[in-house]
């Protein structure tokens, strides 16, 4: 198993990933842009947009259509946050040949169907059709206002907010309310050659075509040809451009019409060497990646606080978030939890076995990558970004090789930014 | 073992009912590295009264027991907790509990027989005292009240409070806050004894596996038990007319969110391979009604009152039978009522051009079903529960013709059978 790249031409590179575990083959486009308050609700607006129609098939029902007749092949696209880009994200899903009722030729149809959504949009007067923006508008600001309907997702975004409040990465991807009705027609059209012309773009393949044929259909491809070459305009992050302290915990409270209390709480990791992302890993696992660690253990298995408790490390920001759902009175007592297991940390209060643990977690999670389509995707596309390789057996191997004393100089680098509560 | 097939997606399942009466299915994947193995008991939150086939005792459980024992189960008597144990090998473990069914589950790409000792162990031997027992009471307390701020649940069990009347899938799955309260390890145990033996149980595994050996792995770690004679569960009797028309609540959500539902009370206890074709028609209509590429969706969407596509499900067993159709929209009883208007187009005769095009999409998303180990095992699991072979989604498509097609949207689709339920935006600053 493994991704070969091919530059397309500079600044685009086609990822081909050799799988015959799915019944699927599937593609995709990402297109990177630094993230930008001045662009990211434009951004956000287009592909909205985008998904409308294109020149060759000019409204979604027309696309659906067409989906439907190759077996239900599936467009799908979205936008994210990955470290300080913007990536809009377009996938298409089809059944492999072999799994047809009857023979037919679908790779081609593909290719063409996401070159033309992405790269040949519907144009009338220098803008996009004026009923799609309009549409999309309304749409992306309910979009918007519903990011209080998760609250558990909500008091991520905002606990993210605070903690990188005037950075690019505390930006909601979806842009603000109040950027919208300044949006015009001739503004999304000029943004949209712009993007286009500096982005960063790849694409993914991932099945059984074969990678050669599928070399050609881009390179022939006329839409293609005409795009141009660039030095593709994106942010390389990760530990070593993202290591900081922090001086003092923020402490936030929202107010909400709410039955569970969400405490998240967001941490800084301030070493730069180059293996400390493994090292952040372990630590990470230990203190909240699955049941057997010291958050799980203690803020629900002991004093039955939460039914949630664990945390994630974001590697592009180098930064954990830990997030417990509780009882609103209880916020105290699970705060003090939660600071004594950083502190056993700290202290190397951990035991040769919670390493061993959360190196097996870990190295099962890398493992399990190669088991969903745009979880291979992701993962391959995370290094491009990040500029840098490592297969899976090699990161198995570099986290089997952390010791506990890597751990522990993680953890007296830990240092909380932002404590975030959302309660009624 | 049994072996089925379905060569046109090129999968086979090895099914095999073991003498204790332990019902073994296994699905051999050989490109993948991941294993999946889920163990399921037929006891789900609607099946709160039963006769204990031993003593004969007829008992009355509070709402919440089995989601409640499926939590218990990983405890041990020697201390350990085997999700702990489990997740110390690296194996990532989990169990669930759904209206009709509990399921244990593992997958891995490592460690695979470790697990199963683990896995086989924990679910044959409960541990159940007092003090373990009310510990779990502040846990689940917790999970309800996530469930509380969670609009999607709200509306779901609102929709099956304006179908249902008595039925028990009115009960939500964790129960309340009250009635675990009342939970004991006296019933926590009847409960156990009654529906956790083999005979009751399903255990599914897919990944790259020799069948035979597995099974004889399988056998080896199941303790001997007493066989038992059938459960009798006490249900109501089925409902024929809905509860009410509609039903709303107000919650901190953006924009209100809706579930329009259609109670089917067309029995089709008896005919298996009848339920599966059913079940696609329902499938080929609800996409024609209002899928993405239909007129109704297209309307809908381009004046806004849609936000995305709705999502459309029909959800069955012997004791309930209904369609759900759910999204966002800030005018619910609009949705309802256009989708009414296009259900009388349709019963005119569908089109068959857009038959032909969504019977091939409804295909697509059928073998779809089959790329991942977790999906085909949790697949199989629930479909066996409910007494159907899975490759038959497949293999009656054929089968599936527009006339009867059209003559389930005519049995299925009536107004007199429609509620709506909303949950409206209550925005506080």
């Amino acid at each position: 198993m493994n991704c070969q790249t091919t530059e397309i031409k500079k600044g685009i590179k086609f990822h081909f990933i050799d799988t015959k575990n799915f019944k699927t083959n599937l593609y995709a486009i990402f297109l990177a842009t630094p993230l930008k308050r001045e662009t990211v609700t434009i951004d956000a607006l287009l592909t909205a947009i985008l998904r409308r129609g294109c020149k060759e098939m000019p409204s979604q029902e027309i696309i659906s259509k067409k989906l439907e007749e190759m077996y239900g092949a599936s467009f799908d696209c979205g936008i994210e946050k990955s470290g300080d880009n913007h990536v809009i994200k377009f996938y298409l899903e089809a059944l492999s040949e072999e799994f047809l009722p009857q023979k037919e030729e679908l790779t081609k149809k593909c290719i063409e169907i996401l070159f033309n959504i992405v790269f040949n949009p519907l144009i009338e007067n220098e803008s996009f059709k004026e009923e799609y923006i309009l549409g999309e508008k309304e749409n992306l600001k309910q979009i918007i206002e519903g990011k209080i309907d998760n609250k558990g997702k909500y008091a991520l975004d905002r606990c993210i907010e605070e903690m990188f409040k005037n950075e690019p990465y505390g930006l909601y991807k979806y842009g603000y309310v109040e950027d919208i009705d300044k949006i015009t027609g001739k503004d999304l059209y000029r943004r949209y050659k712009e993007l286009i012309e500096t982005c960063k773009i790849d694409i993914f393949c991932s099945g059984t075509v074969e990678k050669e044929k599928m070399i050609t259909l881009i390179e022939e491809n006329e839409i293609m040809q005409n795009l141009k070459e660039r030095t593709a305009n994106y942010k390389v992050n990760n530990e070593k451009t993202e290591a900081k302290k922090s001086e003092k915990e923020n402490v936030i409270e929202d107010h909400m019409q709410v039955n569970q209390g969400k405490l998240v709480l967001g941490l800084n990791i301030a070493i730069a060497n180059n293996d400390a992302r493994f090292a952040t890993s372990v630590y990470n696992a230990i203190l909240g990646g699955g049941a057997n660690s010291k958050l799980f253990q203690n803020v629900r298995e002991k004093e039955s606080l939460a039914y949630t408790a664990g945390s994630n490390y974001n590697r592009q920001k180098n930064c954990i978030f830990i997030r417990c759902g509780i009882e609103i009175n209880n916020y105290e007592k699970a705060l003090n939890t939660t600071k004594k297991q950083l502190e056993d940390m700290k202290q190397g209060n951990f035991t040769d076995k919670d390493i061993e643990n959360a190196k097996n977690l870990i190295i099962e999670s890398v493992k399990s990558i190669t088991a969903e389509q745009d979880t291979e995707i992701t993962y391959y596309y995370g290094q491009e970004l990040a500029e840098e390789k490592t297969t899976i057996q090699e990161y198995e191997e570099k986290i089997r090789a952390i010791t506990k004393e890597q751990v522990v100089e993680i953890a007296n680098n830990a240092s909380i930014n932002t404590i975030y509560f959302l309660r009624d | 073992m049994k072996i089925i097939e379905s060569s046109r997606i090129k999968e086979k399942a090895y099914i095999e009912k073991l003498e204790n009466g332990l019902t073994v299915i296994i699905i051999p994947k050989e490109n993948t590295n991941k294993k999946y193995i889920i163990w399921g008991t037929h006891f789900g939150s609607i099946d709160n009264r039963f006769i204990m086939p031993k003593t004969q005792e007829e008992v009355f459980i509070p709402d919440g027991v089995a989601h409640f024992l499926e939590h218990k189960m990983f405890e041990q008597k020697n201390g350990t907790n085997s999700l702990d144990t489990l997740m110390a090998l690296g194996i990532d473990a989990n169990a669930y509990t759904t209206n009709d069914h509990t399921a244990y589950l593992f997958e891995c790409t490592n460690n695979f027989y470790e697990g199963l000792d683990e896995l086989m162990d924990y679910v044959q031997n409960p541990y159940f005292t007092d003090e373990n027992v009310e510990k779990e009471k502040g846990i689940i307390g917790q999970e309800i009240k996530m469930y509380d701020d969670d609009p999607g649940w709200q509306l779901y069990m609102n929709a099956m409070d304006c179908m249902y009347k008595e039925n028990p899938i009115k009960i939500d799955i964790a129960g309340s806050v009250e009635s675990i309260s009342e939970i004991t390890p006296d019933v926590l145990y009847k409960c156990y004894n009654t529906f956790y033996h083999p005979s009751n149980m399903v255990m599914v595994v897919c990944g790259d596996f020799k069948p035979e050996d597995l099974l004889e792995e399988i056998k080896k770690r199941l303790i001997p038990k007493e066989s038992q004679s059938e459960i009798k569960r006490i249900y109501p009797e089925v409902e024929k007319t809905i509860n009410k028309p509609y039903k709303e609540v107000e919650m901190e959500v953006s924009t209100p969110i809706f579930a329009i539902g259609f109670k089917d009370i067309e029995s089709l206890k008896e005919n298996r391979s009848e339920i599966v074709r059913k079940h696609i028609a329902i499938e080929i209509l609800l996409n024609l009604l209002i899928g993405k590429s239909s007129d109704l969706y297209k309307e809908l969407y381009e004046s806004g009152e849609l936000l995305e596509e709705p999502s459309l499900d029909y959800e069955f067993s012997d004791e309930y039978s209904h369609i759900l159709i759910s999204g966002q929209s800030k005018n619910p009883k609009k949705i309802q009522e256009k989708l009414e208007n296009k259900i009388e187009e349709l019963k005119k005769g569908l089109i068959q051009e857009d038959f032909e095009r969504i019977k091939k999409k409804v295909y697509g998303d059928y073998v779809i079903e089959y790329n991942s180990v977790g999906d085909i095992a949790r697949m199989f699991l629930a479909d066996k529960m409910k007494q159907i072979n899975s490759f038959d989604y497949i293999e009656e498509y054929d089968t599936v013709t527009k006339e009867y097609t059209e003559e389930v949207l005519k049995n299925v689709f009536k107004k007199e059978n429609i509620i709506l339920s909303v949950v409206k935006s209550k925005v506080t600053k």
